[in-house]
């Protein structure tokens, strides 16, 4: 161990560049994890976030909230399957929002997408489709009051804010925040299902009575959430009735970037091994002679190998700690609208794994230093012979 | 340099795991590439094709169509600026589309323009109840003359031809004439109806600069673009583009290093044998041209071996899935940033190879 911590010191250059490259990679994975994440929460967590158990879809909406419309006959359907309790309307759209006074982020008169999510609040604003996740003030009791997306406090949604919706007069009070209920990564007001279909017939003269996108059902006592999907699903093909979790991850996008991003973390996790092993093969077979010797003068095979091991798990932990310590503050940004989190859970995962992997590919050279014959000494041959 | 690709022919064992190493990065160059590409194409086609200088939406759209409203007299306003050749008017609505011979829950999405002013490779406003289809329709099945149903309300549109690269938000685009698309969106989206005449956009030809123009004509009350412009406006290109290209630098970086640290290691262990040319009379250029000569054949053999790797990716996954889009050109950009990287990544053994001393090869260390 002693040998393999001096080498690495006499040579730092070469040592520094391996760990160099491993933390960009890492970094690279690690901050490619987070925007993964960050997108999914900001693309559906006003879905994962409420707290309806069965979101049911038009089929033609192909699960995305604001494509999807229920129709009276629809609302019916469902209102008459077996296993459901109570039923309240949702409807969302994305309107052109304008924050009374702008956050440390924005600028005075800016405007910015506004998903507006109506839901039917009842007296204390927990009906079925209230976000789940408030941190901050309360729900919304009456018509123009609202709960907005906590991230985008910045932007000048905070509680208080009065936010105008153009082109009309419709303003809505922030009255509370909550986490990770943004839809389609836009700042997103949850708001009673009136004053919803007032924001739409606002902006739109032209608009006839809007109907609600989806239905929130909360399965009736002894019902499952599951039991309750399949008798709506039963009851027309134009029925789509999903379970909160599958509402969210069924969301048309949301598998494409996992699928996108798999790929993207196989090749990374591919290519940190790979360099891994593709140094230390190159370094053992540059140091074949002095290995020979070693041998020659009585070093234990295990004792050499040990010290290779110990390199790579030093190179490869080095590498981890400084793209750690390079993703930290990157995870605590904002990228377009997208809230970054530090995934604990990823480094965690992908430091076992990579580590793991490091060694694994590093058995190449443990096989060139095992098979070193003492005897080639007294020739000037090496491993690498 | 010719001593320098001798060994890469005779001793190819050598450079294989770099090989691997710098294939897989320019795989993953390729790929990220691809996937930018292929996210932004399939999001802009439809602005893309429009053959003309502005894009005009109202002045509170943010440059969404949904959220827009022309009426008729602010079109007029449009249409009386100078330097203002033609307008046409531009609906859309996206929806579900039942496919005949698919299941009652396989929709295709789709996003159907109702159009006056054609597009790039789109034919004249074909007749009421009919539309050209983005090609891209075809894996859901949609076929030339077929009769697909759209929304819940459930609206006839037969197929006359396709059309390609109209796509918007992920969407197929289908192109029918403006009487279509207002009846379909009356009938699917009674939140979204507009009033006769209303269009959501207008398509202006024109002179060069006449957004801007069009803009101060109307005192505010719309919100003109370029075509490359409204193409950025929509809301996540930009986004997108510069968290790619940002990782797209950084892989290209490690690409540098992995590179340097590799040719580096050679460079050390070859030491003693750039004494010995030097001491024949090889000068510290040649031998660093040699250096830079194998690592752009290994970058450039590992950057072939990706990009036939990418196009073969490209053809394996199936349409709606990973929207990747491998073009040529992205594959020639990222194999000249590579090689750009391989000779960045050598600059770092250019010191060693300076600092050989031709004494060496009699013995002294190098």
């Amino acid at each position: 161990m002693f040998l393999a911590i001096k080498e690495m010191r006499r040579a730092r250059l070469r040592f520094g560049m391996l760990i160099g490259a491993i933390s960009l990679l890492v970094f690279l994975i690690f901050f490619q994890q987070s925007i993964q994440n960050g997108l999914i929460t900001s693309f559906i967590g006003a879905i994962r976030n409420q707290n309806s158990p069965v979101l049911v879809y038009s089929t033609d909406g192909q699960r995305v909230l604001q494509g999807s419309v229920i129709t009276p006959d629809r609302e019916a359907l469902v209102r008459g399957a077996d296993g459901v309790g109570e039923v309240g309307r949702i409807g969302q759209g994305t309107f052109t929002g304008l924050p009374d006074t702008p956050g440390p982020d924005a600028t005075a008169g800016e405007t910015f997408d506004t998903t507006l999510i109506g839901y039917e609040a009842g007296p204390d604003g927990t009906g079925l489709g209230a976000p789940s996740t408030l941190s901050q003030g309360r729900l919304p009791r009456s018509d123009f009051e609202a709960v907005a997306s906590a991230v985008d406090e910045r932007l000048g949604f905070g509680v208080g804010a009065v936010i105008r919706l153009l082109p009309g007069d419709v303003e809505i009070t922030v009255v509370g925040l909550a986490r990770d209920i943004q839809l389609n990564v836009t700042p997103t007001l949850f708001t009673t299902y009136d004053t919803y279909r007032t924001a739409v017939r606002a902006v739109n003269p032209d608009a006839g009575e809007p109907l609600p996108n989806v239905l929130a059902v909360d399965p009736a006592p002894g019902w499952t959430a599951d039991a309750v999907v399949e008798t709506i699903n039963g009851r027309s093909p134009d029925l789509d009735a999903l379970t909160r979790t599958d509402a969210a991850t069924e969301t048309p996008g949301v598998a494409q970037v996992q699928q996108s991003f798999a790929i993207v973390f196989l090749l990374y996790g591919l290519v940190v091994p790979l360099v891994t092993g593709l140094f230390f093969l190159i370094v053992t077979f540059q140091k074949a002679e002095s290995l020979t010797l070693l041998r020659a003068i009585g070093a234990p095979a295990r004792r050499l190998v040990s010290s290779l091991l110990v390199q790579v798990v030093v190179i490869v932990c080095a590498g981890i700690a400084i793209g750690t310590a390079l993703y930290l503050p990157v995870s605590q940004q904002n990228l377009g609208g997208i809230a970054l989190r530090f995934e604990a859970r990823a480094v965690v995962v992908w430091t076992v794994l990579l580590l793991v992997l490091g060694v694994i590919s590093s058995l190449i050279a443990v096989r060139r230093v095992l098979r070193i014959d003492p005897i080639l000494a007294t020739t000037g041959a090496g491993v690498g012979s | 340099m010719r001593l320098a690709l001798r060994e890469l022919v005779r001793r190819p064992g050598r450079f294989v795991t770099a090989s691997v190493v710098l294939t897989l990065i320019a795989l993953l160059l390729m790929f990220l590439g691809g996937l930018l590409d292929g996210l932004i194409r399939s999001q802009t086609g439809a602005l893309r094709a429009q053959d003309a200088q502005a894009i005009v939406y109202s002045d509170t759209a943010q440059a969404s169509f949904v959220r827009s409203r022309i009426e008729p007299g602010l079109r007029a306003e449009v249409e009386a600026v100078e330097g203002v050749r033609e307008v046409g008017g531009l609906g859309l609505v996206q929806l579900g589309a039942r496919v005949p011979g698919r299941g009652p829950r396989d929709l295709a999405d789709v996003a159907l323009f109702g159009y006056e002013l054609a597009p790039d490779g789109v034919p004249p406003v074909p007749g009421p109840g009919e539309a050209y289809a983005d090609e891209v329709l075809k894996a859901d099945g949609i076929e030339l003359g077929m009769t697909i149903e759209l929304g819940p309300a459930r609206s006839p549109v037969r197929i006359v031809g396709f059309v390609s690269d109209t796509s918007f938000n992920g969407q197929g685009g289908v192109w029918a004439a403006p009487a279509t698309w207002r009846d379909v969106l009356s009938a699917n989206r009674p939140d979204a109806r507009l009033g006769d005449g209303v269009f959501q956009a207008l398509v202006v030809i024109g002179d060069e600069h006449v957004a801007d123009a069009i803009d101060t004509a109307t005192a505010g009350r719309t919100d003109s673009y370029t075509i490359d412009d409204a193409v950025e406006a929509i809301p996540g290109v930009t986004e997108q583009r510069a968290t790619f290209n940002q990782i797209i630098g950084v892989t290209l970086g490690v690409a540098v290093v992995v590179i340097a640290l590799f040719f580096a290691l050679i460079t050390v262990e070859r030491l003693a044998l750039y004494g010995v040319l030097k001491a024949l009379g090889a000068r510290s250029a040649t031998i660093f041209a040699g250096l830079v000569a194998q690592a752009v054949s290994v970058t450039a053999a590992a950057a072939l071996i990706a990009a036939s790797a990418a196009v073969a990716l490209d053809a394996a996954i199936p349409p709606g899935s990973v929207p990747l889009d491998v073009t040529v050109s992205r594959v020639v950009t990222s194999i000249v940033l590579l090689l750009l990287a391989a000779v960045a990544g050598c600059a770092f053994s250019l010191r060693r190879v300076l600092r050989v001393d031709p004494a060496s090869a009699i013995g002294t260390n190098s």
